[in-house]
């Protein structure tokens, strides 16, 4: 098998993470309730995670740090927290709908920063433009359908001199790009635990600079005579019980991720990149989406003029190549691309593949066509 | 003697103790007694030795935003701080 889609999930993970999660679960029970070994062993795993998340992405203080099932969860959370109806929010042309729909079942007024793909002048020119008199914005890091890296920091300072708060969507970029807190002064930053960090599905991170609303109200195990939430972070927007297994599989991705460097991660796969992108330029009826793999994270999307992405994905997969085909929940990425009558299939890479992947998908990629 | 340091929430209480820790002060991360808290459970780093120095390290770092309890000879938490 040849596993190319990690911009939905790193399937493949660091051995420490499965051990991890299994050691878990055969000896941890609930972090912040009981006071007994197992439970105070659950409670030092989660924090060593807080810990971790922090140094990663120069957050101050691990109370920052809070825990989510996913990036949408948090993005859910940050959302709620800054928009109500009316609210007139700027977004890029490249937002997935984990943005874009909880700030239409708002009912907050979206305006759409566009520019062409991977054309971050262009980009920057038009944040600049509608910034003004917007009371909130929302911009991916990454496109998680072309990999196109948005020029996120310049976005923040543009926002910081605006006086409009900021969340960031690291979905695509924690563990692969830098994403650093202090440097961006964004309000809130939405991650997932199970793609660029290799932890198990069912985490995520939201680093807060702010306690936010809760989208869920109960236990905490924390000044529990009071009948709402604590005002504090982390336990304002942790209600009930951890998922520490995934916590536990999630501390041993970050320190994969810490230990092998971000630039080394992001080496590897701009050279998966560059790789096929080499090897497909100039196959007839291929599109490839790519700027010279220079505003691209190891993120490649194409289609076919003879084969539609579903039938292409479905044949790849019959070889044992794992890619995913369609609109990949980014209706907006794909309008602004000019791709959302078709989709296109999306390959996108980990520090866990290699040349050899790249190779063999290509030369079925061409036996196909 | 024990003394406990009151924490708004346990990574809170983690955090201090961590804090101890990387200055050589051992302290343990415990269930708040009841009745020490106000707002029900309750987190608290316990510390047996090098208090004062423990708390003034502590202060120093802004991690203090709780009570101090000392466990007296009897048992009974005294409110020192």
């Amino acid at each position: 098998m040849i596993y190319l889609d990690n911009a939905a999930t790193t399937m493949i993970k660091p051995l420490a993470v499965s051990r991890a999660v299994m050691k878990a679960m055969q000896t941890m029970a609930s972090p912040g309730r009981g006071g007994h070994e197992p439970a105070m062993r659950a409670a030092k795993t989660v924090f060593d995670c807080r810990m971790e998340a922090a140094e990663l992405f120069h957050v101050p203080s691990p109370e920052q740090i809070v825990f989510t099932m996913n990036a949408t969860h948090g993005l859910n959370i940050a959302i709620h927290s800054l928009a109500r109806k009316g609210t007139r929010v700027l977004v890029s042309g490249y937002e997935h709908n984990s943005v874009t729909r909880p700030l239409a079942a708002l009912g907050a007024e979206i305006h759409v920063a566009q520019a062409p793909l991977f054309d971050s002048a262009a980009m920057l020119a038009a944040f600049e433009k509608q910034l003004p008199g917007m009371q909130l914005a929302v911009c991916t890091h990454v496109s998680n359908v072309f990999g196109y890296i948005l020029p996120i920091y310049d976005i923040a300072r543009l926002c910081r001199e605006q006086g409009v708060p900021l969340i960031v969507d690291a979905s695509q970029s924690a563990g692969v790009l830098e994403v650093d807190y202090e440097r961006l002064g964004a309000a809130f930053i939405a991650m997932p635990g199970h793609k660029g960090l290799f932890g198990p599905q069912g985490t995520g991170i939201l680093i807060c600079a702010q306690p936010g609303s809760p989208l869920l109200s109960g236990g905490s195990g924390s000044d529990s005579i009071p009948q709402t939430m604590p005002d504090y972070l982390p336990d304002r927007l942790e209600a009930g019980t951890h998922n520490v297994c995934g916590i536990a599989g999630l501390r041993e991705g970050i320190r994969y991720v810490r230990q092998s460097g971000l630039d080394s991660i992001y080496a590897h796969e701009n050279t998966l990149l560059q790789a096929m992108v080499s090897e497909l330029s100039g196959v007839e009826g291929l599109t490839l989406y790519s700027d010279h793999c220079r505003n691209q994270s190891g993120v490649l999307s194409l289609r076919s003029a003879r084969l539609n992405c579903e039938e292409m994905a479905a044949l790849l997969g019959e070889r044992g190549v794992c890619v995913r085909a369609g609109l990949h929940c980014s209706p907006y990425a794909h309008r602004t691309a000019g791709t959302l009558d078709s989709g296109t299939v999306r390959f996108s890479f980990s520090p866990f593949n290699s040349l050899e992947d790249v190779t063999r998908s290509c030369q079925f990629i061409k036996d196909l066509l | 003697m024990q003394y406990l340091i009151m924490c708004r929430s346990l990574t809170w209480a983690q955090r201090s103790a961590a804090l101890l820790e990387r200055s050589g002060i051992t302290a343990s991360v415990v269930k708040a007694p009841q009745g020490l808290s106000t707002s029900g459970c309750g987190y608290a780093i316990s510390i047996y030795r090098r208090f004062e120095e423990a708390r003034n390290l502590l202060a120093k770092n802004n991690m203090i935003n709780g009570k101090i309890f000392k466990r007296t000879d009897t048992g009974e938490y005294q409110e020192i701080g």
